[in-house]
């Protein structure tokens, strides 16, 4: 579907995780360069696409080049008017075997049928999943199992996704992806989430967002984090 | 991202306030012949892509085999998506040997492999025969629901439901929006309607839009009802001729641009003649006029012209001729107002309004349409005018039964007169808003030039 690449999901901490950057400097590059501009959630929080990530990304290895950043974006911004259509970065398929064991994605999900193909589209990816369908379940598997990511749908036991984000931002640093059928962006983010998605959640945007987020992406393999 | 669902045609989208719930469940309903499948295949092709495929599955009801036969009759139809982007599948064979529970599975499995955009069933209804009772038609249906909201795919459900079934049947509660296709009878006169009953999440055009089957699909002419748009537009205060001089100055010059003009008058007085004086009073300056007729076809027309030194090959002319036979009132404006855009037109004649009054059941939608028409036209400076045959023959007792000249902006009476022993022609112009005019009965007489004004009629002259 048309404008999905260009939808704001990642949190400026989820990108700046991701490309091993700093958030001040994000977000000095967008005041400084005006060239990759976050959407903002409706409470003003900056929400990036996938092509901003890419575009970033790409910054960051010209900067590794070593390229000034105001070069950089220079070239980025010529790279914009050249190709239309931006590069897909192919990430290696997920399950990381290279590095032993399948990384595991607890599905927090309120509704059997959503947790049935996230399941299904999660596992044809070579991750293993843990479904719990309740808060209360989901903080067993994280005493127990504790997971490489969260996938929280917001609205489980009755609306305590919040809490339970809150719970897993304290006492685990792994990330979290939260979703839900209502937009609420502004208060994911608050509650420390990294990425946000709308339900009903297209199959290739969930595994590709997870994916980025557990950091098996093409963007944490390309090096290590700007010195 | 849009929330909404194209169906590729910008009518229909226009009814359903852009289009169908993105993700969401439509209920197609409508008896057989309707257009049903003809509606839903539309979708289907219309949102087809290799990463996001269209699915069509057919149930009990027609055979795979019919669907595909006559769907490759319509111009969207694409054989080459066939297998990749568009896939058909049956679902009878399975349906029939291991019920619901069955399809329920192949469904679930295809919504994971396949990952569809859209997904039509068709049919819907037969499948209630395969369930047991009622309870477990409606577990089918709350575990299909539920299956179908967790994946980003919008469906249609396709089916011979009827009127009682709107209401008691548990697939309208579950479905987010329904569409009717049903036929409007008037007396031995057929009206394929489409009417909207439910739409979650926005408005819709409600009412019943006709539509015609064609190779392009479902071709569907919203309910022309304007609300009353109370923003000013743009007023050239502009005076133009009738084409008449004479006539011009009992107007007091003229009719204002993007007037409405009434020209009423019995059968045979001339009514199409002035019309024509106008339009092609225009076409001279420069500005284009189109003439929509009913009466003549377009040799007949020729004919006529000719004996006033006119011709249909004048660039300046476009003729709309339409056939009385099997009209459908709101498809005829949506004609004029696409050759009135595409022609740049300035000058409207429309002959006549009797015409249209007999494709339209309800005297009151049709005044609604005439309304429409003529405010679009206002607000865009198009001037028009209208011929309207009165059934006295002399003595005109009432201009119109369906209170036209309420919404003309201008009137003018045509009549024959008995005077001198011979019958006469005379002009009147009754009404002119916004502006002065002269109360005089003037003779006219109809010569190769067209029509030529002579003097008032004497206090004397005995008028009947």
């Amino acid at each position: 579907m048309v404008g999905q690449r260009a939808a704001g999901i990642y949190s400026i901490g989820a990108v700046a995780r991701m490309l091993g950057l700093s958030v001040q400097t994000l977000r000095a590059w967008e005041d400084r360069y005006g060239q990759v501009v976050p959407a903002r959630s409706s409470g003003g929080r900056r929400l990036y696409s996938r092509d901003q990530v890419d575009q970033l990304s790409f910054v960051r290895e010209q900067i590794e080049r070593g390229l000034q950043p105001s070069d950089a974006h220079r070239l980025l911004a010529e790279r914009t008017r050249d190709v239309a259509q931006p590069r897909v970065s192919q990430g290696p398929r997920a399950g990381a075997d290279s590095e032993g064991g399948r990384l595991a994605v607890l599905l927090a999900e309120r509704d059997p049928y959503a947790a049935e193909f996230a399941d299904y589209f999660l596992r044809t990816e070579g991750y293993a999943v843990h479904i719990v369908l309740s808060a209360a379940e989901a903080e067993q598997i994280l005493d127990a199992q504790p997971p490489n990511v969260a996938v929280v749908d917001l609205m489980i036991s009755g609306g305590a996704g919040l809490d339970l984000c809150r719970t897993i931002r304290e006492c685990a640093s792994i990330p979290i992806l939260a979703v839900s059928a209502v937009d609420s962006r502004d208060a994911a983010l608050d509650a420390g989430v990294d990425a946000f998605l709308l339900k009903p959640l297209e199959p290739l945007r969930l595994v590709s967002t997870v994916r980025d987020l557990i950091g098996t992406s093409a963007y944490l393999r390309r090096g290590a984090p700007l010195s | 991202m849009s929330d909404r669902l194209s169906s590729g045609s910008d009518r229909l989208d226009e009814i359903l306030s852009g289009g169908l719930p993105l993700h969401g469940i439509t209920l197609i309903i409508g008896r057989p012949g309707a257009g049903k499948t003809i509606l839903a295949q539309q979708y289907l092709f219309r949102n087809a892509s290799a990463d996001r495929p269209a699915l069509f599955l057919s149930t009990a009801s027609e055979p795979m085999e019919k669907v595909l036969r006559y769907g490759q009759a319509l111009d969207y139809f694409d054989a080459s998506a066939l297998g990749t982007s568009v896939i058909y599948e049956d679902l009878g064979q399975t349906l029939n040997e291991n019920g619901l529970a069955s399809v329920l599975a192949r469904i679930t499995e295809l919504l994971k492999q396949r990952r569809p955009g859209v997904m039509v069933i068709d049919s819907f209804k037969a499948l209630q025969v395969y369930a047991p009772d009622a309870a477990a038609f409606r577990r089918f249906l709350h575990d299909l629901a539920g299956r179908l909201s967790a994946t980003p795919v919008t469906s249609f459900w396709v089916g011979e439901y009827d009127g009682i079934d709107t209401t008691e049947a548990p697939e309208f509660a579950v479905a987010d929006a329904v569409v009717s296709l049903s036929t409007d009878r008037n007396a031995e006169r057929e009206l394929r309607v489409l009417q909207v009953l439910k739409l979650r999440g926005s408005g819709f055009l409600p009412g019943k839009h006709a539509y015609r089957l064609s190779p392009q699909g479902l071709n569907v002419f919203p309910r022309l009802a304007d609300p009353i748009e109370l923003d000013m537009y743009d007023d050239p205060h502009e005076r133009m001729s009738s084409g008449v001089p004479a006539l011009d100055a009992m107007l007091c010059d003229g009719y204002y641009r993007g007037a409405s003009t009434l020209l009423a008058g019995p059968s045979g007085v001339g009514k199409t003649l002035f019309a024509l004086h106008f339009v092609f009073a225009g076409a001279r300056r420069g500005e284009t006029g189109v003439i929509a007729t009913f009466q003549e076809n377009p040799v007949q027309l020729e004919r006529i012209l000719h004996g006033f030194s006119w011709s249909l090959h004048d660039p300046g002319i476009e003729l709309m001729y339409r056939s009385p036979v099997d009209l459908y009132l709101d498809e005829w404006l949506y004609d004029l107002l696409d050759t009135v855009r595409r022609t740049g037109a300035r000058r409207v004649a429309i002959d006549s309004l009797g015409d249209l009054r007999a494709a339209c059941a309800d005297e009151l939608r049709f005044r609604e349409c005439v309304y429409s028409l003529l405010q679009r036209c206002a607000r865009a400076n198009i001037s028009v005018i209208m011929t309207q045959e009165v059934p006295d023959l002399f003595g005109v007792t009432r201009l119109s039964e369906y209170g036209i000249s309420h919404l003309s902006d201008n009137v003018v009476l045509l009549q024959f007169l008995r005077g001198d022993s011979e019958i006469k022609r005379a002009i009147t112009v009754l009404k002119t808003r916004g502006s002065a005019h002269q109360q005089h009965l003037r003779q006219y007489t109809i010569t190769p030039d067209g029509v030529t004004l002579g003097d008032q009629f004497a206090a004397s002259q005995s008028l009947l």
